[in-house]
């Protein structure tokens, strides 16, 4: 029973990480309609930023607050360069033109950084803390993750429905053309969505970093989870995309501890893939209300 | 006051508008009327800047706006109303007001709130109910009412009266155009229901095929036999 639990709580906060990519995920859906698989790569991207100023500088705060601003960046090129003109013609086109983006970024990395796999260690104690005589598998760093996570998800749930700012990103995400009649800058609204997302992928990037080392395609089985937590969670949920998230990191800890880790990934596939065949609305619902 | 001048506006090879030209002024309702397939929704959407004509203008008050974003053509001061109830189903009743106008500050936005409460109570009852649970008459108030949030000086009207009860119409349609005396406002009012649209409007416009067929006092647009045969079938 004492393994149960450790395998739980040993989950969470790889599934905070997952929850923050996931509500990248979610943002972008929300605001365009597009399923941006080309996160991940940006993720790895600003990391690799993250990792070059933290390597100069010496901070992990600085390198974190680098991949904040490139984070912002890339998704406002991404959205405004590539999703826009693309867009234009159709939406499949455009989703899969992130994977273009995916690919393009990884390339980009590998010729920039290289393709060998580079350590990225936390700023604070990875290792497990120990009270009453029991280590637990939780470190102050997943403390770190959790509070991160936590703070983000209510700054943007603050910032989408008390402000007015996020009245209208709401607004522009929902119905472009009566934002636009009510004088909303529209196109704003997409590109500051994107650029939030980016900004809360940069973060989840450098979170994930420690446990996966720094490689250019080593988070991209962060998105099947994180695509698989946005999915179940509706895609249009915030608190959706934490709750199956943090779910998911706990069923792949699970997973891993009472069988091995290989089997993990797989188990969260047969989950999304049995979610989809018995709940597609989880994915189309709003697509589907809507054509109505 | 609104002037609209030779505006022609094509679809591939379409013609949907042809040089159309007419004058909207303050202080009255102008209704533009004509059958199905006029022109009259397309003549909207090119004031509000979400079609781009071929050729010709659109001025307020002198100032051309032809060429501008539909978001600065709403803050210059010409709002639409589009057809079929144009509220946002997710957002509460509050919120559809408040995305109206988000860019003037926060005292003239509190003003035309209590206004367009003032002027439709329901707004006022309903604060926190999501938009999808009023009626269709209610959420047409609602969608004027937000176009009253952006302080309009000029408001476009598309179809209000599609799939509303006649007396409701009637009651939202007075109340129009008591404010565009009140309010000096330029209203520029579409129907396919004539009767209706004549009823408020000082001046009206016939729509056929893209092309004004005939305009001039409503009550003599109202009560000119031929032409409601010819282009209004009744």
């Amino acid at each position: 029973m004492t393994a149960f639990f450790d395998y739980l709580l040993g989950g969470i906060g790889s599934g905070a990480v997952i929850a923050l990519l996931a509500i990248a995920l979610v943002l972008t859906w929300r605001s365009t309609r597009i399923v941006n698989f080309a996160q991940v790569g940006q993720a790895m991207a600003t990391t690799f930023v993250a990792l070059a100023v933290r390597d100069a500088s010496g901070s992990w705060v600085l390198g974190l607050a680098a991949a904040l601003v490139a984070g912002a960046i890339l998704g406002l090129i991404v959205q405004a360069l590539i999703l826009k003109p693309v867009r234009r013609m159709d939406t499949s086109g455009a989703i899969i033109a992130t994977f273009g983006v995916l690919i393009s970024l990884q390339a980009a990395a590998a010729m920039i950084w290289g393709g060998s796999p580079q350590p990225f260690g936390p700023p604070i104690a990875n290792a497990g803390l120990e009270v009453f005589g029991h280590v637990w598998p939780i470190s102050w760093y997943d403390i770190l993750i959790i509070a991160v996570t936590a703070l983000l998800v209510i700054g943007l749930g603050l910032l989408l429905t008390r402000t007015s700012v996020g009245l209208a990103m709401r607004a522009s995400a929902f119905n472009p053309e009566v934002a636009r009649l009510s004088g909303v800058r529209v196109g704003r609204m997409l590109g500051l969505g994107w650029a939030i997302a980016g900004v809360v992928g940069a973060v989840a990037g450098v979170l994930i970093a420690p446990s996966a080392t720094l490689a250019p395609n080593s988070f991209d089985i962060f998105l099947v989870f994180a695509f698989t937590a946005a999915v179940l969670g509706g895609l249009d949920s915030l608190v959706g995309a934490v709750f199956f998230g943090v779910g998911t990191g706990v069923v792949l800890s699970l997973v891993t501890g009472y069988s091995d880790s290989s089997s993990a990934p797989v188990v969260v596939l047969v989950l999304l893939a049995v979610s989809l065949i018995l709940k597609p609305e989880g994915l189309f619902g709003r697509g589907k209300a809507r054509a109505v | 006051m609104l002037e609209i001048t030779d505006v022609t506006v094509t679809y591939g090879a379409v013609r949907a508008l042809e040089n159309v030209s007419l004058t909207v002024p303050a202080g009255a309702v102008t209704a533009v009327i004509g059958a199905n397939g006029a022109g009259k929704s397309t003549l909207m959407r090119t004031i509000a800047g979400l079609v781009k004509p071929a050729s010709g203008s659109v001025a307020l008050n002198g100032e051309g706006i032809t060429n501008l974003r539909p978001e600065d053509i709403v803050r210059a001061g010409v709002v639409l109303v589009p057809e079929g109830r144009s509220t946002i189903p997710e957002l509460t009743v509050d919120e559809n007001l408040d995305l109206g106008g988000l860019w003037r500050d926060k005292a003239a936005r509190k003003a035309s709130k209590d206004e367009a409460c003032e002027l439709f109570p329901i707004l006022a009852d309903r604060r926190r109910s999501r938009a999808d649970t009023l009626s269709g008459g209610e959420r047409q108030q609602l969608a004027i009412g937000r176009a009253l949030m952006c302080a309009p000086t000029c408001l476009l009207l598309d179809e209000p009266s599609l799939g509303l009860a006649p007396l409701i119409v009637t009651q939202i349609l007075e109340l129009v155009r008591r404010l565009s005396v009140e309010a000096n406002l330029a209203v520029l009012l579409v129907e396919q229901n004539a009767v209706t649209a004549l009823r408020v409007a000082s001046h009206g416009v016939v729509l056929n095929l893209g092309r004004v067929v005939m305009e001039g006092p409503a009550e003599q647009i109202a009560a000119h036999d031929e032409l409601r045969h010819a282009y209004l079938g009744y």
